[in-house]
Order: C-alpha cells, then structure tokens, then sequence
C-alpha cells in the first residue's frame, strides 16, 4: 500500500507559514536591517579608534558582508523559534479577538471560525516574532560590540581591533539564536 | 734634637693650617673683586607634547655671585620657526640688572607645526659681571634634552572624551533599536496574554 503524502491546501499553508522558511519580503527588510546594523559601528572606529575611511575601506566592505549574513541568520532563527512560542501564548487572546470579531456574523461556520482564528494567530505571532527578533538580535550585536572595542579588544591596533570585535560579536549572536530557548 | 724637631713640627702645622683658612672659600678671599655669577635652568612643563598645542618652557636666572649680573640677554635659537611657532612670550629677553642672590624667569609658549622627536638644547646666557667688567660673561641653561612631540590625532584618540560622537552612535542605535522595541511592544501589549479562562470556551 502506498502512502499518500498529498496535503490539502490549508494544511499546505499551514506548513509553509509555521516552516522556517521566510518570504522574500521578509527575507529583504531582515538583510537591509541586518547591514544598517552592521555599518553602524563604522563610525565608531572612523570618530573614536580614527581610522581611516578610504584606506580602511576594504576592511569595513568585507566585514560589514560578512556581519551582515550573519546578522540575518540570526533573525531568521530567532524568528522561527519565538513564531512558535508566541503562537502558543497568544493563542487565547487571538480567539476571544476573533469571535468577538465574527461575534455579529452568525451564521459563521465553526471551519470558517477555526480558519479565521489560525490565521489571525499565524498573522499576530509573525508580526511578534519578527520585531521581538530584530531589537534582540540588533542590542545583542551592538552590545557585544562595545564591549568588544572599549574592553576585551582594546589594546589591538584599530584595524585588528574592529575586525575581531565586529566578527566575534556577529558570529556570538548568531551561535545563541540557534539555541531553542529565548 | 728631639725639641727642636717637634718645634718644627707644630711650627709647619700652624703654618699649613694658616694657609688652608685663607684659601678655603674660594673668590671670596679679602681683596678679591665682586663679581656676578649666574646659573641658568631651561624647563619643559609640559607632561605630554602635542603636535599643534602649547609647550610651556620656563627659563630660570639665579645669581650666586656678590655683585649685580648687568645687561643680562638670554636667547633661545633652537626653536626654529619651521619646526614652531610662538604662541607667547619671546625667546630674545633682556634684563638690566639681577641683584646678588635673587633671581628671575621667563617663560615661553610655542606651539610644534610638526610631529616626532625633537632635542630641546641649550639656551644662551650672556651679561657683565660686574660694573667695570668690559668682557662679557657667555653661558648656557641646561638642556631639557630629547622629547616625542605626538601627532594630535593619537592624543585625542588616547585623551578626548568623544561625547558629540558617542552622541550620534546613539541616535544611529534608535531606528535599529527603539523602532523595532516600539512595534513589538505594541503587537505584544494589544494581545496580551489573559490569565482567565474564556468564557463559554469549548474545549476540542
């Protein structure tokens, strides 16, 4: 007997919504997000370390790439882990919103409600999930980055000391987003 | 013999030690002429020199010796006006008359146009020691010796507090950090999460 793996189409979207997998939309704004972040620091090292912008241009080019994939690897686990949280926690409010909603409609069939409930709740634990990961991500990097420049990286020459401070910075929050706690 | 030899022996003893009393203080034995003598000190006050800010020197004029130092010119030829420039002061100064055991000073501020190592020398002394002398005395201060001037950029990297950059750093932080907070905050607290149960819920 042969299995059968077809899905219906709600359980289709159902899959694709909760997957980690993220729209080219959403897949733009974390990568603009994640290279501002990135190239914020640079004015750091040009004002205070006083490098050199031109001649240090290569270094802030590679780094800032390198930092930006980083960043928004980031995002994209931390999103997909705290959609899931999220999703569970607001659960109940979503559904008193929506039958509320649908409260006047009466002749609403229960499927019709379920569905409306699912993907409003699909909708809410995005939204959260996105922002929530997006301001942890961009403090956990911009922190680490202090840090990393006024304390542990100090005595390095600028250029050493930008390098490791923005690349161990970028790589530490990407190695804690992959944890499936938050 | 042995009195005669002992005479002898005290009289050389009072002798020697006649001698050595007069002759102890030297220049200053009965007969000999005033005169001035001056000591001469060039300082650096400056902890760090700085390429483009003020070097404070101080020269110091002592004089040690019984008659007045007259028509007293102390120059200063080693700040070359390639290398410095005067902020303060002059480095040609004339004093007409320094009185036995007093003393004077000077001080000038230039400023480095450039940057590294720099030797501070000698500055030049000259004056009359005293009212008939017509031979000019000629001396020298002390020498400060070799100092690192370091660029300005390295001293403000090291020195300046940075506030008006660390300023900007923080609002560059707010569309990256307050934005995102804001919106998160406002989905979050629109659906907060609700201890009590739901009314009239049914449970699948």
């Amino acid at each position: 007997m042969g299995k059968s793996t077809k899905f219906t189409k709600e359980e289709e979207l159902l899959l694709e919504d909760f997957s980690r997998n993220i729209s080219k939309k959403t897949s733009l704004m974390f990568y603009l997000n994640a290279f501002f972040v990135s190239a914020v620091p640079i004015w750091l090292y040009i004002r205070i370390h006083m490098m050199e912008l031109i001649s240090s241009s290569p270094l802030f080019v590679v780094v800032t790439g390198a930092s930006t994939y980083l960043l928004a690897f980031a995002y994209k686990n931390s999103k997909f882990v705290l959609k899931h949280k999220v999703a569970q926690k607001v659960e109940e409010s979503v559904t008193k919103a929506v039958l509320k909603q649908l409260g006047d409609k009466k002749k609403a069939g229960k499927s019709e409600k379920d569905e409306r409930v699912l993907w409003k709740k699909n909708e809410v634990a995005d939204s959260e999930a996105t922002t929530f990961a997006l301001f942890y991500n961009n403090a956990m990097f911009l922190m680490l980055v202090v840090v990393g420049s006024c304390l542990m990286f100090r005595s390095f020459s600028p250029f050493y000391n930008y390098f490791f401070s923005i690349m161990v910075a970028a790589g530490v929050t990407a190695l804690l987003s992959t944890s499936g706690s938050k | 013999m042995s009195r005669t030899s002992s005479c002898l022996t005290l009289l050389s003893l009072v002798l020697l030690s006649a001698y050595c009393s007069a002759t102890t203080t030297e220049g200053v034995a009965a007969g000999a002429p005033d005169r001035a003598r001056l000591l001469a000190s060039k300082q650096v006050h400056n902890l760090y020199l700085v390429e483009g800010s003020d070097i404070v020197v101080q020269y110091s004029l002592y004089n040690i010796g019984t008659a007045p130092a007259l028509n007293v010119q102390l120059t200063d030829p080693s700040f070359n006006s390639e290398s410095f420039e005067i902020a303060a002061g002059q480095l040609q100064v004339k004093f007409d008359r320094i009185p036995p055991s007093a003393n004077v000073s000077h001080v000038v501020v230039v400023r480095p146009k450039q940057f590294g190592y720099y030797n501070f020398t000698a500055a030049e002394v000259s004056y009359l020691p005293s009212e008939d002398s017509k031979d000019v005395q000629i001396g020298y201060t002390s020498e400060p010796g070799e100092g690192g001037i370091i660029p300005k950029r390295d001293f403000d990297k090291k020195f300046s507090p940075h506030y008006f950059d660390w300023v900007i750093f923080a609002l560059m932080l707010v569309p990256v950090l307050v934005v995102p907070f804001l919106m998160w905050r406002k989905i979050s607290s629109k659906y907060a999460i609700s201890g009590k149960p739901l009314k009239g819920s049914k449970k699948n």
